[in-house]
């Protein structure tokens, strides 16, 4: 054999190694609450009501004292029970049970007085677009819901954002990604698509708010190399220069790395604090880095870092770093006044005493979600023809919801604004003693 | 050291002179690009020690590398699976707290972690490259190659895609004790990594001068079929090669486990990396596969702290391609690299 024909071989075969090195997927980092693939060990009903068995009151009935009983409302909800995103999806579901099993019991009162039996169909879609879109298609098509909530991911969301609109169902996302309700080409909001879930910008913006009430203007961004860590930096580099503070020095890390010479450069570059663009397991592993190498700096993470696998991680280390927080995480530590602590503590009981689990901030996104639908269906009379119905729904999702208390504050939607968050209703928190506490703004300095 | 042949020094020296003038020139242009930032003294030692610690890991690698290939004529792609399996295993052992120190628990599942990885680098011998073993150099870089890969799956099935916590040898926490000297910062789990593979390197020059078994492997290195006239098993000194190997992987792998996040995939980048070593080291010659470690670490985290960090593995890369020009026939066993 020709020496030269197994020398080039051999250069593929290393070239191959080579980029097959470079481009080796990176496993997407999720925030892991404990046991995430845990069935819980109660369910709380069986997945699905029984079908509707009431036939729709004639309209021509004679009004008679018991209240009349209309068309029963169907919510579809999709969550990744399975798959890559199972540690999300596990506690949607299981929050959607919970839900289903109380409205089974009360069912729902419309403004006309009808009262109506609610069915939630729940589905899995295994972490899959392809499984994500078909479901979505047999509960819009089939099972004939009047709203639909899906699902865990963002992609996955993405993925049913044209079947939704096609068909014109109202859907809640429960990820995070702006894209899902805004079409990232001509930044207007997709008419059909709504999400509760808070964004990096609304992170940034409550840092930027503490970083100028403790007169700190140079920071140090320091994100983990995955899309979620770039998003957390461009929030940054886009709410920081408002309120006054530079980004003197900017990098991503591989968590994964043994070295971080980025801090180095942090130190040369004179920031007064670092702000940490990633969600654990990459957070704390930084965390404990800067910590060792710039001892007395100001450490900040992001809203996603809020979870008790940021302290398992970074033991002291984490100690005196804050960071904003969904206030569902921190809810008896909210002071008393705050509306979102009741209705936290009732939901984080029903949640334990189903699943055994502690709660975690995607069983708060599943439950206001949910909320978020009723309230609508709430708000929809009985009879007309199901596109009506839809549309109704809609409608109310995008301008009704005023103030709407959730698991993470006051929502007010609009059709400019289909997440209808403020940054202002983010907790402020400090890690102490190992547990995160709210840090009230007279606090800060 | 008395494993290089006469023939060998003479090569080696220039090998040394050539790496020696690359290492002064790339320096230079490391401090030149570092004076866009605000850097001091300090800064640069602590990059030459924080290199250190990674280039100490690719040194051991890199052994395991040059232990396969001196005797069997094999680059063992496969190495990059051992590293991982050491501190994955040693994990998954260490949570099944068995007793009740957790000290006792982790080194119980650290010997247990390296004496299973040593059986799968056999497995992977006798299964897989034995049966192949009159093919050609290639087809066995690619048996290599497959056996990572299906390995790999394997760890994806067992642990996870996610980064896993080991602990600290001396906190046994994720953070780690550390020592300050003026603005230089040294971590303890750095000093058992140089003192893990200090004593590595020590009881291997023991196994190689003092007893019979080195002493036939390294007969095997210098000539294989002068070995097997004088009666050694060539094939039973494969076997022992990979397992050598595999234990040598694993052992960085295990020390390096606590200052990263050990992951199913973490064995790529860090087998490809010793295989870089290796290479600088000239593939045949254990303390220079060593040197070749050392630098290699030192030189791609300065060039991360003076570039974009997202930048680090492109060095060791570019080393690996200039070598490989350099080299070509290194991937084609040590006869045919003796050949030319």
């Amino acid at each position: 054999m020709n020496v030269r024909n197994v020398l080039l071989l051999l250069a593929a075969c290393v070239l191959i190694v080579v980029m097959v090195a470079a481009c080796a997927p990176e496993p997407t980092p999720t925030p892991k609450p404990p046991a995430p693939t845990a069935v819980p060990t109660k369910a709380p009903e069986p997945t699905k009501a029984p079908e509707a068995t009431k036939p729709p009151a004639p309209t021509t009935a004679p009004p008679t004292a018991a209240p009349k009983v209309g068309a029963t409302w169907k919510i579809g909800f999709i969550s990744a029970a399975t798959g890559a995103a199972a540690s999300l999806g596990v506690p949607e579901r299981d929050v959607a049970q919970i839900v289903a099993a109380e409205l089974k019991a009360s069912g729902i009162t419309g403004p006309d007085g009808v009262k109506h039996d609610v069915q939630i169909i729940i589905h899995d879609d295994q972490s899959s677009a392809d499984t994500v879109v078909t479901l979505a298609r047999r509960l819009i098509e089939q099972d004939q819901v009047q709203v639909l909530i899906a699902t865990t991911q963002s992609g996955t969301s993405q993925a049913i954002v044209s079947v939704v609109t096609e068909a014109k169902v109202p859907n809640i996302s429960m990820a995070s990604a702006r894209s899902i309700i805004e079409d990232p080409a001509t930044k207007k909001m997709r008419e059909w698509i709504f999400k509760p879930v808070p964004e990096n910008t609304h992170s940034a913006d409550k840092q930027a708010e503490y970083l100028k009430a403790v007169k700190v203007t140079k920071v140090c961004h320091l994100y983990e190399n995955s899309s979620y860590g770039q998003d957390t930096f461009a929030a940054a580099s886009a709410s920081f220069p408002k309120s006054g503070i530079t980004i003197v020095y900017s990098d991503a890390y591989d968590p994964k790395a043994t070295e971080f010479p980025q801090l180095a450069k942090a130190k040369a570059s004179g920031c007064e604090a670092i702000v940490i663009g990633a969600i654990p397991p990459a957070s704390p592993v930084m965390n404990v880095a800067a910590r060792d190498a710039l001892p007395t700096i100001r450490i900040i993470h992001g809203h996603g870092s809020c979870s008790p696998d940021l302290v398992k991680s970074a033991g002291k280390a984490a100690e005196g770093t804050v960071m904003p927080c969904g206030k569902i995480l921190v809810a008896d530590t909210l002071a008393d006044a705050d509306p979102a602590k009741a209705l936290n503590a009732k939901l984080i009981k029903a949640y334990t005493d189903a699943t055994k689990q502690s709660i975690s901030t995607f069983a708060g996104h599943a439950y206001d979600s949910l909320q978020l639908a009723i309230a609508a269906l709430k708000l929809l009379p009985d009879g007309g023809t199901l596109a009506d119905q839809r549309k109704a729904v809609r409608d109310a999702l995008e301008t009704k919801m005023v103030k709407f208390p959730t698991t993470h504050g006051l929502y007010t939607l609009s059709p400019t604004d289909h997440l209808g968050f403020d940054a202002a209703e983010f907790a402020f928190v400090v890690v102490k003693d190992g547990k995160f506490v709210v840090l009230p703004k007279d606090q800060w300095k | 050291m008395a494993l290089l042949t006469q023939s060998e020094k003479k090569k080696g020296i220039s090998t040394i002179q050539g790496v020696a003038l690359a290492v002064v020139v790339m320096v230079l242009g490391l401090v030149a690009l570092g004076s866009r930032y605000n850097f001091g003294v300090v800064d640069y030692v602590q990059f030459v020690v924080d290199g250190l610690r990674a280039g100490a890991i690719y040194a051991l690698v890199a052994l395991g590398f040059v232990a396969v290939y001196r005797v069997t004529g094999v680059i063992n792609f496969a190495q990059g699976v051992f590293i991982m399996l050491g501190p994955m295993m040693t994990i998954s052992f260490y949570e099944q707290n068995w007793f009740p120190s957790l000290r006792l628990n982790l080194f119980v599942g650290a010997l247990l972690a390296i004496a299973i990885t040593a059986v799968v680098g056999i497995a992977i011998e006798r299964f897989t490259l034995y049966p192949a073993r009159r093919a050609l150099p290639l087809t066995k870089i690619i048996i290599t190659i497959g056996a990572y890969l299906a390995l790999q799956g394997g760890a994806l099935l067992i642990w996870g895609p996610q980064g896993h916590v080991m602990p600290a040898f001396s906190t046994l926490t994720l953070a780690d004790q550390s020592f300050r000297f003026g603005g230089l910062l040294l971590k303890a789990q750095s000093l058992w990594i140089w003192s893990t593979v200090l004593i590595t390197l020590a009881l291997l020059g023991l196994f190689f001068e003092r007893t019979r078994l080195g002493k036939a492997m390294r007969a095997c290195a210098v000539n294989r079929q002068a070995a097997q006239l004088m009666g050694i098993r060539v094939d039973t000194m494969a076997t022992i090669a990979f397992a050598l190997a595999a234990i040598l992987g694993a052992v960085g792998g295990i020390v390096l486990g606590p200052v990263t996040r050990p992951t199913y995939d973490m064995g790529l980048d860090l087998g490809l990396k010793g295989f870089v070593a290796a290479i600088i080291g000239g593939m045949v010659n254990f303390p220079m596969a060593v040197l070749g470690g050392l630098l290699l670490g030192v030189l791609e985290n300065m060039w991360a702290g003076v570039t974009q960090a997202g930048f680090k593995d492109l060095f060791a890369f570019v080393v690996l391609i200039v070598m490989l020009l350099l080299r070509p026939r290194v991937l084609s066993g040590p006869e045919a690299e003796g050949e030319h």
